[in-house]
């Protein structure tokens, strides 16, 4: 008995591989034959964006990580400078394709802080419903799509015919579906739609029975725990030294919220709780965007409850296709499901930016933070380590 | 880890009894919601060509094409936008901003062709399958506008306060008020084919904009040496026509370049319009009258370094911009200050000399190498009725001028003024003061043939005359005027029902079982001038070529058939101050073509 | 806020204090006391959290401005650093062995803006451009837009009128004053 137990124990000894010199340094030497080199990417694993891996393996370990991007660049932040500030809105959307609206709200923010607009009150409690939405959809993909990195692609496919519920309300309310284009400067393209409410209690309701299921088939799943429990582990010392935020962070025991810490919008009148976990790996960080779904449920019903149903969606601004904007700098932020998303922008006091520069989370969690976790990990676990930190390449590369 | 975790995933096997969610195209129908944006739809019925959407296009999706069937016209340029849809990215921006809020995109986003160039297409020209589609992207609501809507109002003197005076009721813009007006402008460019010299429009405004009053005051110059009257009394057709009047108020285009030219200091005119040192070229133009016309030719031709001599009839210059609007409306040190710059230039004005009288167009001929005439229309009309011989009867041409002469005029205490122009109204008015001032009370009637709605005075000219307690009561033919005693009675009218027929020519309807009476002891006629060319002898004539509704003819540079007569303004063309001044600027370019040409 | 701002002021000469919001101040600081102000501020006022790192063409003054934003996570405040350096000699000291991530950073800033961190990481490893021979794209003298039209094609067909030309020359072609 104990020797078959010993047989489904078996471990290699992995003292031996890769070899190190005198200082505890690995000896690469890819002419020793001993290592293999492997691509992970850049083709489009599905819920992640274009990115590569350069990975240098010893047997099944990974020794080296290099996160290679560039697939989806196309210099938008740049484009901008060239554009008028209305102009800008159309295209910001696009350094994010799977919260778009995330960049709406900070180009409008950018623009109404520099020029010192307000925005009506109805606007506010819009903005925070389409970022919650925005928040919800993702994760929708994102929590199932953890299991679908380990093969388990079933409570993917459950996920996006949520998420396609969740793209019906949006396009009822801003008229697209995945580039909403709704949070314009000054305010917000329209009101709720007659009915818009019920609809959204309709979808919540299959959204919380989904989260029952997919407990039971991704949570409380065997194999699903085994591949994920204890993997890709961060330490906490790494949270700041690596700029890491979000889900990731707070997996680590870090209660750290945009909505919370700076409030915006109208966080500050909504009743919720940012939820941590100290394991920090692969499954506590999946538990986290799992809470995250529930936060966020009660989020939009509470918005739903308080928000005004009329009133003005936008302020009078000057006129859009000859704004300038008062010379200065300033940053502005936000919780996007991945974390602290930002937008530095300069305005030299014409109705161009001067520049506008994207803080995305996986800048850092994607590259440096990446490239060190990977380091002794099985190569199986790769692509599971990647979609848990919720990597986005086009925020890296915008 | 417990047998519980190996199970309860087993759990997802119950999704195998629910029913399949995926929709069945094309056998299924999914609609776009009703505020999907999708393909372009464009009422062209609507649009008027202003291209604002190709402004705000961010990828340059859209193109302005003409498009067959329409035509060019004041207010629409013929231009349609034609969408790229290799570049469009339905951000929906375009039908925002549109100022007519003609462009929509429609809830269609199934669209299969062969052929790519299908994909670049004239919304609402070429016909699409969802080019009745009702649902789709409109420009939102409530109050949600990419421009200002509404005119920053221009501040006012009460009607209390100057209803016994002649002072400037339009005080004029400040500097943030003009900006903020200014702002409003969407640089279309639509305007500028309606006013009547072409002015530079939007890119005066954007001077305002900008606070580059000089750069503005220069733009004005080009087309208009008079900014500071035209600021003020400008009929502005241009504002009828402005994109962003569509849909909310247009821009106050007049006010706006009356903002700039008061901005500007006389002693700085020179330097900014770098007017100094025009070297002289030796010929020598005559002009004959100080009115817009003449004084226009005389700067162009002052510009180009003519000797430019002005004869004028009365004892100050401006002609019907001094001797017919009251000085409420323009004030004389305005007309001085644009007067004044031209004759900076080196233009020359001899005062009381009527050409005709004083001296005749044929000496004018022999001293000069061309002759510019902007006589004007001084001859008051009558309406013939009977009474009209009555010495209590007047024109309001004359009475206007003797105002401005400050000669004594009678100012009975019941007055009717027949006329609904912008000239009866100034008469009403001013009466009304004279009233005022003489009997501490207002009981003054004007009434025309046409009706509220068609009256050709300008509606603030109304609105203004009302405040200021005269009656305008339009819509009635006159009839008779009633003498009794050798007194005026009053004035008997009838309805009037229409006043052109089938054909457009004028002749008036009425209704003669709809009779009126208005109470008066003085009649003003004010139903129109005409013109008197007396001065042009008849060897000079002979060479005129006149047409069957009695005007000269003269040629787009404003030439007559005697070569070294030019003829423009309101005897040619108008009545306004802006279209004499488009002439005598053409007539400039004209005559220094015919010096330096001969043609 | 304010005592760390006074503070700094005059420990490292910081100038053109902006206070944008009450949780962020904008600071300018000469280019030799940046690193040393970041370090301070990490260490001693607890900015631990590098929020960005960027940069600004002031291609009118020759100057490219870097920015340093930092958060502290606790008070929940931003300090934003800024350092101006000569346009035509690019050279900034790396702060990479403060964050290991700012190498990425200064990564990117090498290749979009050509800007020198002499010692930083992997700098001169292509980051997002492959093979790419014009000048650093993000520069304010590389234009996008010529570069587009020189690289790709135009689509045949396209083709565009001005309102105000076109009603020109259909409404008033002679006008000689025009
Ligand atoms: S903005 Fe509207 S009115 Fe103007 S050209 Fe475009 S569609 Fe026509
Ligand atoms: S929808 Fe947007 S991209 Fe398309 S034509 Fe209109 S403005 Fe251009
Ligand atoms: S004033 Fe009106 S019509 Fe003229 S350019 Fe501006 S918006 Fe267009």
């Amino acid at each position: 008995m104990e020797k078959i137990k010993n047989i489904f124990n078996w471990e290699p000894d992995r003292s031996l591989y890769p070899e190190k010199d005198e200082n505890g340094n690995l000896i690469v030497d890819l002419s020793s034959q001993k290592f293999t080199k492997v691509w992970h990417g850049p083709n489009h694993p599905g819920t992640t964006g274009n990115m590569a891996i350069e990975l240098t393996l010893s047997g099944d370990e990974v020794v080296e990580a290099k996160t290679h991007v560039g697939y989806l660049h196309r210099g938008f932040e740049k484009l901008m400078e060239r554009r008028l500030y209305i102009q800008c809105f159309p295209t910001c959307v696009r350094m994010c394709v799977a919260e778009p609206d995330y960049n709406e709200y900070l180009l409008a923010r950018s623009v109404e802080e520099l020029d010192n607009l307000e925005i009506p009150e109805t606007a506010k409690w819009l903005r925070t419903l389409v970022l919650e939405m925005a928040r919800l959809q993702t994760l929708l993909r994102t929590v199932p799509g953890q299991a679908g990195t380990l093969s388990l692609g079933m409570g993917v496919q459950w996920g996006v015919y949520l998420r396609d519920l969740v793209l019906d309300l949006f396009e009822e309310l801003t008229g697209g579906r995945v580039y909403h284009m709704y949070i314009i400067p000054g305010g917000v393209r329209g009101l709720l739609p007659d009915g818009f409410k019920k609809r959204m209690e309709d979808v919540l309701l299959k959204i919380e029975d989904f989260i029952v299921r997919i407990d039971n088939l991704i949570f409380k799943n065997i194999l699903f725990k085994k591949r994920t429990i204890g993997i890709g582990h961060i330490p906490a010392e790494w949270i700041d030294k690596y700029g890491v935020v979000g889900p990731n962070a707070r997996a680590a025991g870090f209660k750290r919220d945009v909505r919370k810490d700076y409030p915006y919008l109208v966080y500050d009148q909504l009743d919720f709780d940012i939820a941590t976990l100290t394991d920090s790996d692969v499954y506590a960080r999946s538990l986290i965007r799992r809470q995250d779904l529930i936060t966020t449920i009660d989020l939009i019903r509470q918005i739903m409850a308080k928000m005004p149903n009329d009133g003005d969606i936008k302020s009078p601004t000057p006129n859009v296709l000859h704004w300038k904007i008062p010379k200065g700098e300033v940053y502005v932020r936000s919780e996007s499901s991945r974390g602290e998303y930002g937008f530095y922008t300069v305005s030299d006091g014409s109705e161009y930016p001067r520049r506008i520069n994207l803080r995305g989370p996986s800048y850092t969690h994607a590259v440096v933070l990446l490239e060190k976790l990977l380091i002794n990990a099985n190569i199986a676990d790769v692509h599971s380590i990647m979609v848990s930190l919720q990597t986005c390449p086009p925020e890296i590369e915008r | 880890m417990a047998l519980k975790d190996i199970l309860t995933p087993f759990t997802a096997w119950t999704n195998v009894f629910k029913p399949v969610v995926t929709i069945k195209d094309p056998f299924n129908d999914r609609p776009g919601a009703e505020r999907y944006r999708g393909f372009h739809f464009n009422d062209t019925s609507k649009c008027i060509g202003c291209g604002s959407c190709e402004a705000i296009c961010e990828n340059e999706a859209i193109d302005l094409v003409p498009v067959e069937g329409i035509e060019t016209k004041d207010g629409d340029s013929g231009l349609r936008p034609r969408v790229d849809y290799g570049r469009c990215c339905w951000c929906a921006l375009c039908v925002d901003v549109c100022t007519t809020a003609s462009l929509r995109l429609t809830n269609e986003y199934t669209w299969v062709t062969e052929n790519p160039e299908d994909l670049r297409y004239t919304p609402g020209v070429d016909v699409k399958p969802w080019d009745n589609n009702e649902l789709g992207w409109k420009k939102p609501e409530p109050n949600y506008h990419f421009f200002g809507q509404k005119r920053v109002s221009m501040p006012e003197l009460h009607p209390e306060q100057r209803d016994k005076s002649f002072i400037e009721i339009v005080k004029g813009y400040s500097k943030e008020q003009a900006i903020l007006e200014a702002d409003r402008c969407v640089e279309c460019g639509i305007c500028i084919a309606t006013c009547p010299a072409h002015m530079g429009i939007p890119d005066y405004i954007r001077a305002i904009r900008e606070d580059n009053i000089e750069e503005g005051f220069k733009i004005l110059y080009d087309t208009n040496p008079l900014p500071e009257i035209c600021g003020r009394i400008c009929t502005h057709k241009c504002e009828t026509v402005c994109s962003v009047g569509n849909l909310g108020e247009a821009l106050s285009i007049r006010w706006l370049k009356r903002y700039i030219a008061d901005q500007v200091e006389s002693e700085d005119y020179k330097r900014i319009l770098q007017s100094d040192g025009i070297a002289n070229n030796g010929k020598k133009v005559a002009v004959v009258g100080s009115g817009p016309a003449g004084l226009s030719a005389a700067h162009y031709l002052a510009l180009m370094g003519y000797s430019v001599t002005i004869y004028e009839q009365f004892s100050q210059s401006g002609g019907m911009m001094r001797y017919g609007i009251p000085e409420y409306r323009l004030p004389y040190d305005q007309i001085d200050k644009d007067v004044n710059y031209i004759l900076s230039l080196g233009v020359k004005i001899i005062y009381n000399t009527n050409v005709g009288k004083d001296i005749s167009l044929s000496e004018l001929k022999s001293k000069y190498d061309a002759v510019f005439a902007g006589t004007g229309l001084h001859l008051g009309r009558s309406t013939r009725i009977p009474g009209t011989d009555h010495k209590h009867v007047y024109q309001s041409i004359d009475l206007l001028n003797k105002i401005t002469e400050g000669k004594e005029i009678h100012v009975a205490e019941n007055i009717v003024v027949i006329g609904g122009g912008n000239v009866a109204m100034d008469i009403t008015r001013s009466l009304a003061r004279l009233q005022n001032i003489k009997y501490g009370k207002v009981s003054i009637i004007a009434t025309s043939l046409e009706d509220e709605n068609s009256m050709p005075a300008d509606r603030e000219e109304v609105v203004e005359a009302r405040e200021e307690m005269a009656t305008i009561n339009p819509g009635w033919g006159p009839k008779e005027i009633l003498i009794e005693d050798g007194n005026i009675k009053g004035l008997r009218v009838v309805k009037c029902l229409s006043i052109f027929d089938e054909e457009g020519r004028f002749n008036p309807k009425f209704d003669e079982s709809n009779t009126n009476f208005f109470k008066a002891d003085m009649i003003v006629e004010s139903i129109g001038q005409g013109m008197d060319i007396e001065y042009i002898s008849e060897d000079i004539k002979k060479d005129l070529e006149i047409n069957n509704r009695g005007r000269i003819v003269v040629d787009e540079l404003f030439q007559s058939g005697a070569k070294w007569l030019f003829i423009g303004g309101d005897i040619i063309q108008g009545p306004d101050v802006i279209h004499g001044i488009a002439n005598g600027h053409k007539a400039a370019v004209g005559i220094d073509k015919y010096l330096n040409t001969n043609i | 806020m304010n005592d760390i701002i006074q503070d700094i002021t005059t420990r490292f000469s910081v100038t053109d204090i902006i206070n944008k919001r009450e949780n962020l101040t904008f600071v300018t600081c000469r280019k030799e006391n940046t690193i040393s102000l970041i370090t301070h501020l990490r260490d001693r006022e607890k900015f631990t959290h590098l929020v960005l790192l960027t940069a600004v063409d002031w291609i009118e003054d020759n100057l490219f401005q870097l920015t340093y934003i930092l958060n502290n996570p606790t008070k929940k405040i931003d300090i934003a650093i800024r350092t101006m350096i000569p346009r035509d000699n690019p050279v900034m000291e790396s702060a990479h062995r403060l964050w290991e991530q700012v190498a990425t950073y200064q990564r990117e800033l090498k290749e979009m803006f050509g800007i020198e961190f002499p010692d930083s990481p992997r700098l001169n490893e292509p980051f997002i451009l492959e093979g790419w021979n014009e000048i650093p794209p993000y520069r304010r003298d590389f234009d996008t837009k010529k570069y587009s039209t020189e690289t790709y094609f135009p689509r045949i067909g396209r083709g565009t009128n001005d309102p105000e030309e076109y009603m020109k020359s259909k409404l008033y072609p002679n006008d000689p004053t025009k």
